[in-house]
């Protein structure tokens, strides 16, 4: 097989993402959900094909899905949801609402469906973002739109968050309320990760290296996934555009 | 549903329960060790819900997504306004959600009545007047100019009039 051109950032996190999916999860995303649905469909096709994918935004599913999904995770049946945020901080909160004072907002976000009940009931989250920098991962967010610590008698998965961003990925005990690198990607180091986050991040040393992208990993992706999205009218037109062969 | 509060598994430690007196925690009566935010029934006086065809009776069929039917069912009033006024809308009807007359006070004929949204089966959402909408909002000297131009004072046939006359002007020359 030819060598691939060099990843995006997004399909650097679509990989990344699809190589942590366990194999008979039944997993799920929210509106307007590109990365986490190639990332999905590409751990369907290599690594976890018994894989149950929920995504909205696709021609292939239809009916009130929203509701479905929502009780679903309530029963404790849906195993990893995506999410991004605007902002995460030190005690593992984040905000999708508003950036500056929530009453006189700079810019005012999605808002707090996701992040404020499937955060809670899903047993694992991925949090995608994608950039890694000192205005994304502050001290404090501006909105707690969901908690990463809560009462023990508060029944939640236990599982720790995991954050993929183009640099590293960085995961949040919820028993310890501490951030953690787990790797840092090619071409950066520990120390770039931790200039561009503005709370402690704890790593082992040395710090493990994200195993980088492999060739075929990238030729699924811009091949069998990509058409797979674009036959069934699963963000066709941005797996186009996004997902080139070459 | 007539119930005081209802249990949500969510919501702990945000900012939104910060700011609302109508969602605590609370713990489960029959678990003590299960801690859960509980929200207050929500009760409006009054309900106004827009449907794709209702009948004199008041029976209604409101549209397929969404929590109208929740929403009826929890006021005290509810008026339906309706693109279409027909014989009969029965259960089962098909591309929409049916209400039963027992939970509707008064119904209105009121076509284009969800503009600028779209009612499906009848129109699509008009986007050029939700741009001026969205670009009204940031501020409130220009959503108070918004509401002078179109809400305020106007009637609702003053309304359609003006926002068709727009979408004939916006709409490229016929061939």
């Amino acid at each position: 097989m030819s060598p691939q051109r060099p990843a995006s950032t997004e399909e650097l996190l679509i990989v990344l993402m699809s190589r942590d999916i366990r194999d008979w999860e039944t997993c799920a995303c929210g509106a307007l959900s590109m990365i986490p649905a190639a990332s999905m469909l590409l751990a369907e096709a290599t690594s976890a094909p018994h894989i149950e994918t929920i995504i909205l935004g696709s021609d292939q599913l239809s009916g009130n899905l929203g509701k479905d999904i929502h009780f679903l995770a309530q029963r404790g049946k849906l195993d990893l949801f995506y999410h991004s945020a605007i902002q995460f901080d030190a005690a593992g909160d984040f905000n999708l609402h508003v950036i500056g004072d929530p009453d006189a907002p700079d810019r005012r976000l999605p808002g707090g469906y996701g992040s404020g009940l499937i955060s809670y009931t899903a047993k694992r989250i991925f949090f995608f973002r994608t950039e890694h920098s000192k205005r994304t991962f502050v001290e404090k967010v501006d909105f707690v739109s969901g908690a990463g610590v809560t009462p023990p008698e508060f029944k939640r998965a236990a599982e720790p968050f995991r954050v993929y961003t183009p640099m590293a990925i960085l995961t949040f005990d919820r028993e310890a309320a501490r951030y953690a690198v787990e790797s840092v990607h090619e071409g950066f180091t520990i120390d770039d990760v931790r200039e561009n986050t503005t709370f402690e991040l704890d790593a082992p040393d040395p710090c493990p290296t994200t195993p980088p992208l492999t060739d075929d990993e990238l030729a699924t992706l811009r091949g069998e996934v990509r058409e797979r999205m674009v036959e069934t009218g699963t963000y066709a037109d941005w797996a186009a555009e996004a997902l080139q062969p070459g | 549903m007539g119930v005081p509060y209802i249990p949500v598994r969510g919501l702990a430690g945000t900012d939104v329960m910060e700011r609302r007196d109508d969602m605590i925690m609370s713990y489960n009566p029959f678990d003590e060790n299960d801690l859960n935010v509980v929200a207050k029934a929500q009760n409006p006086d009054v309900a106004i819900l827009h449907a794709m065809k209702a009948d004199e009776q008041g029976n209604a069929l409101l549209r397929q997504f969404g929590e109208d039917v929740v929403v009826a069912q929890a006021s005290s009033k509810v008026i339906i306004t309706a693109e279409e006024i027909v014989d009969s809308v029965q259960p089962g009807d098909a591309g929409g959600n049916y209400i039963s007359a027992i939970n509707v006070t008064a119904v209105v004929h009121a076509p284009n009545g969800a503009h600028p949204t779209a009612v499906k089966g009848y129109y699509e959402m008009d986007r050029e007047h939700i741009e001026q909408y969205v670009q009204a909002s940031t501020d409130d000297e220009s959503f108070q100019q918004y509401l002078d131009r179109y809400v305020i004072g106007k009637t609702e046939d003053e309304y359609q009039a003006m926002v068709a006359e727009q979408s004939m002007a916006a709409a490229p020359a016929g061939d």
